[in-house]
């Protein structure tokens, strides 16, 4: 039997909390040993890590909640996608959760699949609607298709009960400019008002058994009557402007409802919900009938279908895989023989025996047979129809039930020559059917068949699931060559600089590699490769560049002839037809200068005067390891200390967006522009432009991501 | 959301890009109050680079309508994209704007 609730039952020993940033320690401890995170009964020690930067967090370690600084800024938004955590609070003054907490539930209880938790005073600012939509996409709990459609309806839905819940604003009745003036002055004012301004806003979201999703909004205000009619046709010139968001989610959403008196929306997605867009929501402006499918609770085990197809493997006995081995294997195998007649079951016995057969097993009636296939690793049942008690339709139903049975080979045997009885059996799982009386030849022949199917299949998984696990592997090998946070923080604030990174492949292993190596006190070299292609070629040219790079001592120093010597040693190793574009520059801070070379690579950018303007470098050269005599100039340009220098793989350029355009220049200037603007867009750009670029591109990435930037610290 | 303005004889077209939503009352009050000092026979909004709207975004818009029927000024939608087109065209504001791709 595959594990599954009784895993999520156990606690555990110990909880992992995330601080981010400048999240406070205190407020976190005491919201953690309070009632709002955690059931009382719960003891569990709690651990908790700081991080300074998203990156600083292992993905591979979940946590069990984590804290945001008070006063959120949109770059911490971007943990929501990033963090291996479901539970996201602001550790801020004043958390009072009363009847929501506690937000961690044990099992059974509603496991979200993601939660955010912020005061009124951080979530009016940022763009959570967004944010959420951009994280549910990324976990796999949203599709892609109808991800337009659940952000307007968060966005309509959130402000509603950030507005008119927790700060209590009216916005009925024609809005005039005087009106919008006062609006404007109570937003503020509520605000800054340690009540209003401190009440908790609660987003949640849970996947459904059919695929849709389950979006809730808990707000802490008065609550409030729901109107009895509001219709969206309507809507222009109409009398409410501000409220009118109620009439528009009822038609995104396939059901609708308020609990606690008002204080809570609870909007359900179908997963087919691709069909409900706005563009037709225009024609009916009418609410969606509901679906039929029940929502289920899902709990967070068997959520992805990626997860319930490992644990679906059958507890089946080791096989060798050689496939040499396969007659013997099937003369092996474990054949039960379930027939209520002693007779019956001798006369199959004695067929499979004289055709080499030696382990059999038999059963006397349908429970027989079920017990026996739980206590033996049965490879093939025979199985006859009409018994007395539980009938061979019974069994097959009870056997494909169980996901370790899903795919036990059954040939059922019967005397019923009626088309009824013939399809029944096959809709309750069998896998083949021969008649009674039998032909040895034919039983023998299928019981063959049936047998080494199943054994191809075996050797097809564990050939599967090896692979997979050295995929892993190297997957994990070719992370190590790549900087860590902890590597790269401490070095660039030894330079002045801070150094953010993101790194993704588009499979499991991929052919993007970045790094760093010190030169003297004030020069850092930096470089950035992408190999043609992606996964294990491409992988496997990243350690061989790797094993090369630092092989030659001075020529480090002058990036010209530094890429035109692994230019020859790659031209030598390389097949042709493979090849690399790379960077390499070298970032002299005493002399207030970037010196590089480039090899066909993206153009690497520096932003001037705090993000106010932006040089693209030259990024031309000839690829590496097309031809051995290749020339490659060193360039340089002027790096002060309002400067930052940022290096990515075209995967930032080239890759559509959601609105069918890519990041050209243009736009790119725009985003880094409005990133260095904004609070705490002084540092971890890279990380905050990987927000972005996540935010509006869809969850699969066709090649490798990478994106470093390195800002200067230093006061200009 | 943000914007530029720039005039052009009797138009006034302003620029507007990023998420236009209802914490934007701040950034809009201020460019109401600089366009409505400025005489024009028409205001264009270019639409263009705003990303997303919600339904505050469009309340904002039909008040840039009312101050402009005030002073007897045309006001224009220009370029609406994507979600941004999909909620005008809900919203039935091309009855209320003239509209322009």
């Amino acid at each position: 039997m595959p594990a599954s609730a009784d895993l999520t039952a156990q606690m555990p020993l110990f909880h992992r909390v995330a601080i981010a940033g400048s999240a406070d320690l205190r407020t976190a401890q005491r919201i953690t040993a309070g009632p709002d995170l955690f059931t009382p009964d719960n003891d569990a020690e709690v651990r908790f890590l700081h991080g300074s930067g998203i990156e600083d967090f292992p993905r591979d370690v979940r946590f069990q909640a984590c804290f945001l600084p008070s006063l959120v800024t949109p770059d911490w938004l971007g943990a929501l996608t990033r963090l291996n955590c479901n539970y996201f609070i602001e550790a801020y003054e004043g958390l009072d959760l009363g009847d929501l907490s506690p937000l961690r539930r044990p099992y059974p209880g509603p496991q979200w699949d993601l939660l955010a938790c912020l005061s009124t005073q951080s979530a009016y600012h940022l763009p959570i609607a967004r944010k959420f939509v951009t994280a549910l996409r990324r976990r796999n709990v949203l599709d892609d298709k109808i991800a337009p459609t659940l952000e307007i309806a968060v966005q309509e839905a959130f402000s509603n009960s950030l507005l008119h819940g927790n700060m209590e604003i009216d916005t009925s009745g024609h809005l005039s400019m005087e009106k919008f003036h006062a609006l404007e002055q109570k937003t503020r004012d509520r605000l800054a008002d340690t009540t209003y301004g401190r009440r908790a806003i609660i987003l949640a979201a849970r996947g459904l058994n059919d695929g849709g999703v389950e979006i809730f909004i808990h707000d802490q205000g008065r609550g409030f009557a729901i109107p009895a009619k509001t219709d969206l046709a309507t809507m222009p010139g109409g009398e409410s402007t501000f409220g009118r968001g109620l009439s528009l989610i009822k038609t995104l959403c396939h059901d609708l409802k308020f609990e606690r008196e008002g204080r809570t929306i609870r909007m359900r997605f179908s997963g087919t919900g691709a069909q409900i867009s706005l563009s037709n929501s225009l024609e009916t402006a009418q609410p969606r009938p509901l679906p039929r499918a029940a929502d289920k609770e899902r709990s967070q085990t068997s959520a992805r279908p990626s997860l319930a197809a490992s644990a679906a493997e059958p507890a089946a006995s080791p096989v060798e895989d050689s496939p040499q081995d396969t007659p013997d294997e099937v003369h092996q195998a474990h054949i039960l023989i379930a027939d209520d007649t002693m007779i019956s079951r001798e006369i199959v016995a004695s067929y499979l025996r004289a055709a080499g057969f030696t382990n059999l097993l038999f059963a006397r009636d349908g429970n027989d047979a079920i017990e026996q296939v739980h206590r033996h690793q049965v490879d093939l049942l025979i199985l006859d129809i009409i018994m007395p008690g539980m009938d061979g339709y019974d069994v097959c139903k009870e056997l494909r039930s169980d996901p370790a049975y899903i795919d036990l080979p059954i040939i059922a045997q019967t005397a019923l020559e009626e088309n009824e009885g013939r399809t029944r059996i096959f809709q309750d799982g069998a896998t083949d059917l021969i008649l009674k009386p039998l032909n040895k030849s034919e039983l023998l022949a299928r019981v063959k068949i049936h047998l080494e199917h199943r054994i191809l299949v075996k050797q097809l998984r564990a050939y599967r699931d090896r692979t997979q696990s050295e995929l892993i592997l190297a997957h994990d090998m070719q992370e190590m060559l790549i900087p860590r946070p902890d590597y790269y923080r401490p070095i660039g604030r030894d330079y002045g600089l801070s150094i953010s990174a993101a790194f993704q492949m588009s499979s499991e292993l991929g052919g993007d590699m970045w790094g760093l190596a010190p030169l003297d006190k004030d020069r850092l070299a930096v470089y950035l490769v992408d190999f043609a292609g992606h996964g294990i070629g491409a992988a496997l040219n990243t350690f061989r560049l790797h094993s090369l790079m630092w092989s030659d001592g001075d020529v480090l120093n002058d990036p010209g002839a530094y890429l035109a010597a692994l230019n020859v040693h790659l031209k030598r190793l390389l097949p042709v037809g493979q090849y690399a574009t790379m960077m390499y520059g070298i970032i002299d801070r005493k002399n207030a200068r970037f010196q590089y070379a480039c090899a066909a690579s993206t153009a690497p950018i520096v932003g001037r005067n705090h993000g106010q303007s932006f040089e693209f470098l030259d990024g031309s050269g000839v690829p590496l390891g097309v031809t051995a005599d290749a020339h490659y100039d060193t360039r340089e340009t002027a790096f002060t200390d309002d400067c930052f220098l940022m290096l990515y793989s075209d995967a930032l350029i080239e890759t559509p967006l959601t609105d069918g355009n890519m990041l050209d220049p243009d736009r790119l200037c725009d985003v880094l522009r409005n990133i260095m603007t904004r609070p705490g867009g002084n540092s971890d750009l890279a990380s905050q432009v990987t927000d972005y670029f996540y935010d509006h591109t869809p969850r699969e990435l066709g090649d490798d991501f990478t994106l470093v930037t390195l800002q200067s610290q230093r006061e200009a | 959301m943000n914007y530029k303005t720039r005039q052009e004889d009797n138009t006034i077209t302003t620029e507007m890009a990023g998420r236009f939503t209802f914490s934007d009352h701040t950034v809009f009050r201020k460019l109401i109050d600089e366009i409505t000092a400025l005489p024009a026979e028409t205001q264009i909004f270019d639409l263009a680079g705003i990303e997303f709207i919600d339904s505050a975004g469009l309340g904002m818009l039909l008040l840039a309508r009312d101050e402009g029927e005030k002073n007897r000024t045309t006001v224009v939608l220009r370029g609406a994209k994507g979600q941004v087109k999909r909620m005008l065209e809900v919203a039935r504001f091309d009855t209320l704007f003239q509209m322009e791709d």
